[in-house]
């Protein structure tokens, strides 16, 4: 192939549609071609951009699965720049047989005794429990979200951090998202207000201590005016005390 | 004050300054740092960002979720293992993670056409669970809104060719084919349609 052959493979290179020895002939180029070099990587940002379409809940136990592992896998030193390396050389025959002695050993712990078993099942019970509270608060954000009359209102937090409303009229709901930068202490705790004109603010949700990420499903917001997020004592306050955001909602 | 998907790209290519250590960061690209370091807390945090995204990716490719839950936790442990490698001037860390994880799932998918031919499931559509991180859903939902409608602008051909490839995990000559179309022009499309997704996302990677 000549080097214009190569050079129009770029989009099916960003796009991994390309065989082996087309992907290492561009490769190979890549090396000659700085410019090529930029262009390539904004094309696959843009491409990988793609998978922004694509979230879908993994199983909850490949979290657990995938931190086993990484304690067990050794990291590579930085790479000898010079060429696109996304790490394919690696040894994952060796680290799956590893996985599957450590399932092995799992399987042999519980055996052990009828009483790990029934604390296994109450845990899995709990488990499921949690899941299909968790399946129906994401349907009703889900709800909220896909409503064709959404707005979204957005807020600096105090501190850093912002607070995010997107909330329908014809789901009589939003989706309000706190991110506060600031450190909350663990005896204290964020909390959500919604404030209706001159009225007195009316407590939403309070936030567990120490926490400063989460989203909730508040009803009832597009009437409101005004949703804000302060800082209290663990457990909340009846009014706010140290106000670190105001989301206006009008 | 009103957002509407175009406030949020600048978080996605450019590292967030850190105010607060690695393991407090919500930014990818902080985060692989410490990960390179060996810093496993941090790792746990990337996990949590990223997993629904990479498992997500996967599974749309594949089709088949336990094969996708498979690639993915070896998509996320090479993300471990390779994290010094990441180098910021070649783009986002985002883009580096989901490089892997498309590389890997083609090339999954590939294997086996090569043992036995991929039986296609139809409803591929309506495979996609939602994500259980709702705090992130808001902005997600802003950018896939925006990937929707970047997506729109291209031309039936070049949509057809981008999509086919990347979400199918389709080589352009399978591409030209499905598509009854010169491989020249396959390749030509999913290079301009690219540009313009590039163009429309407001891409941009500094050299």
């Amino acid at each position: 192939m000549t080097t214009t052959d190569i050079h129009a493979l770029i989009g099916a290179y960003a796009l991994d549609a390309v065989d082996d020895l087309e992907r290492a002939a561009f490769e190979r180029h890549l090396r000659d071609c700085s410019s090529c070099l930029t262009d390539v990587s904004e094309l696959r940002e843009a491409a990988t951009r793609l998978a922004d379409n694509t979230w879908s809940a993994p199983p909850p136990r490949m979290r657990a699965d995938v931190m086993a592992a990484i304690g067990r896998t050794r990291q590579l030193p930085p790479a000898d720049t010079g060429n696109l390396r996304t790490g394919r050389e690696a040894p994952t025959v060796r680290w799956r047989a590893r996985v599957a002695a450590y399932a092995a050993a799992l399987v042999l712990a519980a055996g052990t005794g009828a009483t790990v078993y029934a604390v296994q099942e109450q845990r899995v019970r709990e488990q499921s429990i949690t899941a299909a509270e968790a399946r129906q608060r994401e349907a009703r954000t889900q709800a909220v979200l896909a409503a064709p009359d959404l707005r979204v209102h957005t807020a600096p937090m105090t501190g850093g951090g912002r607070v995010t409303v997107a909330s329908s009229a014809a789901q009589g709901a939003a989706v309000v998202s706190v991110r506060a930068d600031t450190v909350v202490g663990p005896d204290q705790a964020l909390q959500l207000w919604t404030i209706r004109g001159t009225e007195k603010p009316v407590s939403a949700e309070v936030l567990a201590a120490g926490r400063q990420q989460a989203a909730y499903v508040v009803d009832g917001i597009p009437d409101h005016d005004v949703v804000a997020v302060s800082l209290e004592p663990a457990g909340g306050s009846a009014q706010p005390t140290n106000v670190l955001a105001k989301v206006v909602l009008a | 004050m009103t957002e509407r998907g175009n406030a949020r790209r600048p978080d996605h290519l450019s590292a967030v300054p850190d105010k607060s250590g690695p393991d407090q960061a919500t930014d990818p690209g902080t985060l692989l740092k410490a990960v390179a370091r060996g810093d496993e807390t941090a790792f746990g945090r990337l996990y949590d960002l990223i997993a629904a995204r990479v498992y997500g990716l996967i599974r749309r490719v594949l089709r088949d979720p336990a094969q996708a839950e498979e690639v993915a936790q070896e998509v996320l442990v090479e993300v471990w293992r390779t994290a010094a490698r990441f180098d910021a001037a070649r783009g986002s860390a985002t883009a580096w993670i989901f490089t892997i994880a498309h590389r890997r799932a083609v090339d999954r998918v590939r294997a086996e056409q090569a043992s036995t031919d991929r039986t296609l499931k139809v409803g591929a559509a309506s495979i996609d669970t939602p994500y259980d991180e709702v705090a992130d859903e808001v902005a997600g939902r802003l950018e896939r809104q925006q990937v929707r409608r970047c997506l729109d602008g291209l031309t039936p051909l070049q949509q057809q060719a981008v999509t086919l490839a990347y979400y199918q995990g389709h080589s352009y000559r399978e591409v030209a084919d499905l598509l009854q179309t010169p491989l020249p022009t396959v390749k030509t499309r999913m290079r301009d349609g690219l540009i313009r997704l590039r163009d429309c996302l407001g891409v941009e990677v500094k050299a």
